[in-house]
């Protein structure tokens, strides 16, 4: 009877469901976006936890990962080496890619990585790589690497394929069996390798060199005595790397529930607006249940379930179609194909987190019909009967 | 007897001025009578309706129903007579227009909790009985005026009330079936004993009617004969 009440009036009811609907598309594209970025972000500084990370002073350091600037000379290993307290020194050449197999994008979209040789777990830690495959020879003349497994599933490279990045072709030597968002996409090779194909010689180490404290020594006293020991050098333990990151992804957040708040305040709107209108439209309806005795529950359920319809039927389509865009914002900002992203489309959008958006909707809607369900409810009879006559 | 009125008034304000829609009205309606009460437009028919099917309060006076006073009843009890021992009929049929000639007869059966099959087999027997057996699935803009009002005449029969209340039935209706639904209404207060109270200016009901009241300026007087 709802739904027939609904249908009753169709362009109405559907413009308003489409209003729903476009409120959830933005809520899920942006909220799966962000939660995706913010994800990725905090991901990446997984890696090296309890060490180090010495930069150049001025570079613009992401969690883990110096994104721009920042040069190291390489006296600045032994440096850091000389350190006291500092067990291990590892050098590395961190270079985010905008373009892979002669595909150029605007965002970067996977990462190299320039390490020494037979340090390559500092990096990636216990990750295996797919059967069949190897570490890079440490020989850079032999131009071999391993990639993430997403790279090797776009461009389907398996052991042995070559790819070609920076003019260079380069050998497939292992690929990493990995979910991690930044290891998947990652190209690891020898950092003198890294050197020649990014520098063109081996003047500067790279841009960022791992230091691992020795036993009882804390990050904090190892990043304090570097940077009063070796000028022009910045050491991040990780609660400071967390530091730099966490108000800028607490603000990606507010935003995010910023906007989605406003948009859900939208579509209430929306909600309690049409379903006046029906219920003003509906008086004599109303008058008329009541009349005949219908019990004032009746009648504000009545009205709630219309407009917890309105809900259901605006998220589940803005669900589809916002997990649909949310996909899509990924594979342009990616250049991943959307075909991959299909496969993997609860990654991107969780059952969860669709499960929430769902149910906020329809409480959103729900709330939004408790006004006009109150209207309905208490319709002086009487008087709406009399106006007709 | 069924209903009895005491001094039974009703105002309304409207604006500055106070309208006295029923006024001090008294009124004795025995069980399986046929009863018309006549009047002009604005005379207060509709009001003294509202006020005898506990849809209104009244500003004085009572209303008995099965010699109890209303006025002591609260709103879900008034619901409930309403629901279980008086039946409407409105000039305007007020039929849900969502719902096909069947469904309008089967709401006051489901809002009295009657389980799904006797509450169908009811509906299609009132239909039936109205003469509508062939319109069961016909939403009420696919029926005729003549064939609204005896749908509504069968929901007002639903849950067998005592009462029926019938605010000019054969207003919206033409003369041919305007007497089609009078003698429809007579038929049934004839064999089912159930008293019908008809508002209305049509005086061909106020001659087939058992006891006739004519009210103008909200006071009722009881015509002879």
């Amino acid at each position: 009877m709802c739904l027939r009440n609904l249908l009753r009036r169709r362009f109405r009811t559907s413009l308003c469901i489409f209003g729903v609907c476009l409120a959830t598309i933005f809520i899920v594209a942006i909220g799966a976006t962000t939660t995706n970025y913010t994800t990725v972000i905090r991901d990446m500084n997984v890696f090296f936890g309890g060490d180090v990370v010495v930069v150049a002073e001025g570079a613009m350091v992401i969690q883990a990962f110096p994104v721009v600037g920042g040069n190291l000379p390489v006296s600045v290993v032994e440096k850091v080496q000389q350190v006291n307290g500092v067990k291990t020194a590892v050098p590395m050449l961190v270079q985010f890619g905008y373009q892979f197999e002669a595909v150029i994008q605007l965002a970067p979209t996977n990462v190299s990585v320039g390490i020494p040789p037979g340090n390559w777990s500092v990096l990636v830690g216990h990750t295996p790589l797919n059967p069949g495959g190897d570490w890079p020879s440490p020989d850079p003349g032999k131009k071999e690497v391993v990639i993430g497994s997403s790279l090797a599933k776009q461009y389907d490279l398996t052991v042995g394929s070559k790819v070609k990045t920076e003019n260079t072709n380069l050998t497939v030597a292992g690929i990493l069996d990995t979910r991690s968002a930044l290891l998947s996409r990652s190209i690891i090779l020898p950092l003198e390798l890294a050197q020649h194909l990014y520098y063109g010689h081996t003047m500067w180490i790279g841009n960022m060199v791992v230091a691992q404290p020795e036993e009882g020594v804390t990050e904090k006293e190892v990043a304090d005595r570097i940077e009063a020991e070796i000028l022009g050098v910045e050491a991040l333990t990780t609660h400071e790397r967390n530091e730099i990151v966490e108000p800028l992804l607490h603000d990606i957040e507010t935003w995010n529930n910023g906007i989605s708040g406003v948009l859900y305040l939208l579509s209430m709107v929306l909600v309690i607006t049409v379903a006046m209108m029906n219920v003003s439209e509906r008086r004599r309806d109303f008058a008329t249940l009541d009349a005949i005795g219908a019990p004032k529950g009746a009648i504000f359920r009545m009205v709630l379930t219309e407009t917890m319809l309105i809900g259901l039927l605006g998220g589940l389509s803005g669900i589809v179609l916002g997990s649909i865009a949310a996909i899509l914002i990924a594979s342009i900002y990616t250049n991943i194909p959307l075909s991959m992203f299909f496969f993997d489309l609860f990654n991107i959008v969780s059952p969860l987190f669709m499960m929430k958006i769902l149910a906020s909707t329809v409480a959103v809607s729900c709330v939004a019909g408790v006004i006009p369900a109150i209207a309905a409810s208490k319709m002086n009879i009487p008087e709406v009967l009399r106006s007709e006559y | 007897m069924i209903v009895k009125t005491r001094e039974l008034t009703r105002t309304y304000r409207l604006g500055a001025s106070v309208i006295t829609a029923v006024n001090k009205v008294n009124l004795e309606i025995k069980e399986a009578t046929f009863v018309s009460i006549v009047g002009p437009s604005g005379s207060g028919k509709t009001t003294l309706l509202n006020l005898i099917g506990l849809n209104d309060h009244p500003t004085s006076g009572k209303v008995f129903f099965k010699n109890e006073d209303t006025s002591l009843l609260t709103n879900k009890e008034r619901r409930k007579i309403r629901l279980q021992s008086i039946g409407f009929v409105f000039q305007t049929f007020n039929l849900l227009p969502t719902l096909t000639a069947l469904e309008n007869v089967e709401l006051p059966l489901a809002l009295a909790k009657i389980p799904l099959k006797p509450q169908r087999e009811k509906a299609i027997q009132l239909l039936e009985a109205v003469g509508l057996a062939d319109r069961l699935q016909h939403r009420p803009k696919e029926l005729s005026t003549g064939e609204m009002q005896r749908v509504a005449i069968a929901r007002s029969l639903a849950n067998n009330p005592c009462l029926i209340l019938a605010d000019e039935p054969t207003g919206e209706l033409d003369s041919e079936t305007g007497y089609e639904i009078i003698k429809l209404l007579l038929s049934l207060c004839r064999k089912h004993k159930t008293t019908v109270v008809v508002a209305t200016h049509d005086e061909r009901v106020a001659k087939a009617s058992d006891v006739k009241y004519s009210i103008r300026d909200g006071m009722i007087t009881q015509d002879s004969g």
